[in-house]
């Protein structure tokens, strides 16, 4: 085989590894230290027309969406989901399309990203991208979500 | 703010099955010397920047609508058609890079096929939009609105 097919098929080879490497990060939450505690007035969602002022008895979660983002309303369809079947968790969503500001004090590169709240609004968790299956159901389980 | 364009997903993805093709063949034949790699680049940038010019009448997106589409499902979802047109710009820009760099040194355009390669090729199968991965990085930087 000459050296000229090899290097394509190399070229080939790297553009699956990083596919790879993209598909098994991608999703996958980590743990947040630090205790940052979210602030809801600077955060100013609302929800069903209503501004947000308290966090959800036993967690929250928030999703960072913005407008041209073509994965952000399945999974806001599987956090609603999740807050309709457990009554003590609070789904809230801030659109940060002109909230820039917002996406640097979080650091959010991409969207949707997830971040899972205790009952005090302390950031627990953190999901970027489409958070891989019952990766949030077992964060919910760990802060005593029935 | 004007409702924006809403497009099937798997448009561009389809598109860039097709780049993905187009560069590797590039790449391989830029390295075995042949004159036809700078012609591939330069198909792919006229390409690129048809579909940022007027991506309805783009020739993939002409197969995808009348040969594709009838075949599969509804999407389950549209996307925003803002950040695949920011990764077309990116495209156009690689290639251009490749087209001005080629004039000098056949190795640009070794380059420029490797990176269209790379990111047509996770876009198209991994579902991975550099461009848009990139959007709002850039857009947090400010390097547009």
């Amino acid at each position: 085989m000459d050296s000229t097919l090899l290097i394509t098929l190399a070229l080939l080879g790297a553009g699956i590894i990083a596919g790879l490497v993209y598909r098994f990060f991608h999703g996958r939450g980590h743990k947040v230290v630090g205790n940052e505690c979210i602030s809801l007035e600077k955060l100013a969602v609302s929800k069903n027309g209503d501004p947000v002022t308290s966090f959800g008895k036993t967690a929250t979660l928030v999703q960072f969406s913005t407008q041209y983002c073509g994965q952000c309303p399945g999974v806001r369809r599987a956090l609603a989901k999740l807050e309709y079947r457990h009554g003590d968790v609070l789904f809230i969503e801030a659109d940060i399309t002109e909230r820039l500001n917002l996406a640097a004090h979080f650091n959010i590169t991409q969207t949707p990203t997830v971040l899972v709240l205790d009952s005090a609004g302390v950031i627990k968790y953190r999901v970027g991208g489409i958070p891989k299956p019952n990766t949030i159901e077992a964060e919910l389980t760990k802060l005593g979500v029935k | 703010m004007t409702a924006p364009k809403m497009i099937d997903p798997r448009g561009p993805r389809f598109g860039a099955a097709i780049t993905t093709g187009l560069s590797l063949i590039a790449f391989y034949l830029s390295l075995s010397g042949e004159e036809l790699a700078y012609s591939t680049i330069v198909a792919l940038g006229v390409l690129f920047f048809w579909s940022i010019l007027s991506p309805e009448t783009h020739p993939y997106g002409l197969v995808f609508q009348r040969y594709i589409k009838p075949r599969i499902a509804p999407p389950a979802e549209l996307e925003d058609a803002r950040p695949p047109k920011f990764a077309q710009q990116v495209g156009l820009t690689f290639a251009l890079f490749g087209m001005i760099g080629g004039l000098f040194a056949p190795v640009f355009v070794t380059i420029s096929a490797a990176f269209i390669f790379i990111a047509a090729f996770l876009n198209a199968f991994f579902g991975l939009c550099l461009g848009c991965q990139f959007y709002l990085v850039l857009r947090r930087v400010g390097v547009f609105r």
